[in-house]
């Protein structure tokens, strides 16, 4: 019996998917040929016909690939990320700039860490940490809920932090290379202050109920057995 | 000849149809759709999965891997409440369209 999974990842090595997706297709198309093959062999075909009649099943394997491509990454794409990341994503960030005004007006003092003297401090708001989970797993439902997969779910509870992210990567490098006159171990006070209050602590938090989320729909949906001929 | 419009949108019903019973992988529901249809409708991997996926992404139906009662992972794909809702209409269609080349036929013949 041929090796069906090495054989479809052969023929179809240039999906341009991500390697998850990729593999997912690979696998399900294996399966699917080594199911046809083995009904086959019980109806009595020899080995080689039934081989022979499994792979019929797929006349260009070139144009399935395309077709494959089209349909998964053709023109509903942009939909599916609106649905899947920019919507989950931006309504997470809301509430967690929502959640943060709230505590910052009604909640407690934060916790205030003076690093060294004449550096940047930091700051923790620990109750919008503590109710942060809620936020990334709202974003993550959201996105499951629309077909995200895994990374869409994930990146949809951490979205509030992308920008910040994104902000202390590009714009500090970038103020420290052009403002000669500030001192570097300021700068890189304040970059590693900035990046740990306001992307890495509040992105552990949102990451951790997303990946709540992605853990009760992975076991929801990996338990249900089906009937199979 | 058929054109892929009119083929899209019979492999569509079909598929709609045959998961409106309940969730299925792949070549079961090939399968199903051969033998209903008397071998009359017949999907190929080739025709099957493109069609599929391009159902998925419209959100009419979801795909997810499960264990079969054999221990083999599938995906098996379920209808979603869009593909429920899409269903009612597209068989309306469908009937009314069978409906209108019947009674052509019948005059034709006639």
């Amino acid at each position: 019996m041929p090796d069906w999974q090495e054989l479809v990842r052969q023929r179809l090595s240039s999906l341009a998917l991500d390697a998850e997706e990729k593999d997912e297709v690979h696998a399900e198309l294996a399966a699917h040929l080594e199911e046809s093959y083995e009904v086959f062999r019980a109806e009595g075909l020899p080995e080689y016909e039934a081989v022979q009649r499994t792979l019929a099943q797929v006349a260009d394997w070139k144009e399935l690939q395309r077709k494959i491509d089209s349909a998964r990454i053709g023109k509903d794409t942009m939909t599916n990320r609106v649905t899947q990341l920019w919507l989950p994503g931006l309504l997470t960030f809301a509430l967690s700039m929502g959640l943060l005004e709230l505590v910052q007006k009604f909640g407690p003092r934060p916790i205030i860490l003076n690093l060294d003297k004449g550096t940047p401090v930091l700051m923790f708001y620990t109750s919008w940490l503590l109710i942060l989970p809620l936020a990334g797993a709202l974003g993550a439902y959201l996105s499951k809920r629309a077909g995200g997969s895994v990374r869409m779910v994930l990146a949809s509870s951490i979205f509030p932090v992308l920008p910040f992210a994104v902000v202390f990567l590009i714009a500090i490098p970038v103020g420290l290379v052009i403002g000669h006159n500030l001192a570097h171990h300021i700068v890189t006070a304040a970059f590693f202050t900035m990046g740990l209050g306001w992307v890495l602590a509040p992105g552990a938090t949102l990451f951790a109920g997303g990946l709540l989320v992605q853990f009760l729909f992975s076991r929801r949906s990996g338990f249900h057995g089906v009937t199979t001929s | 000849m058929i054109g892929s419009g009119i083929k899209r949108g019979t492999a569509e019903l079909a598929i709609l149809s045959v998961l409106e019973h309940g969730p299925l992988h792949g070549y079961e529901m090939a399968r199903r759709i051969e033998q209903q249809t008397k071998g009359a409708l017949r999907f190929t991997l080739a025709a099957l999965y493109p069609m599929l996926y391009r159902m998925e992404q419209r959100g009419w139906i979801r795909g997810a891997w499960e264990i079969s009662q054999s221990g083999r992972r599938k995906r098996c794909y379920r209808l979603t409440p869009a593909g429920k809702k899409k269903l009612s209409p597209l068989r309306k269609e469908w009937a009314e369209l069978f409906g209108a080349l019947k009674r052509l036929t019948k005059v034709s013949h006639a």
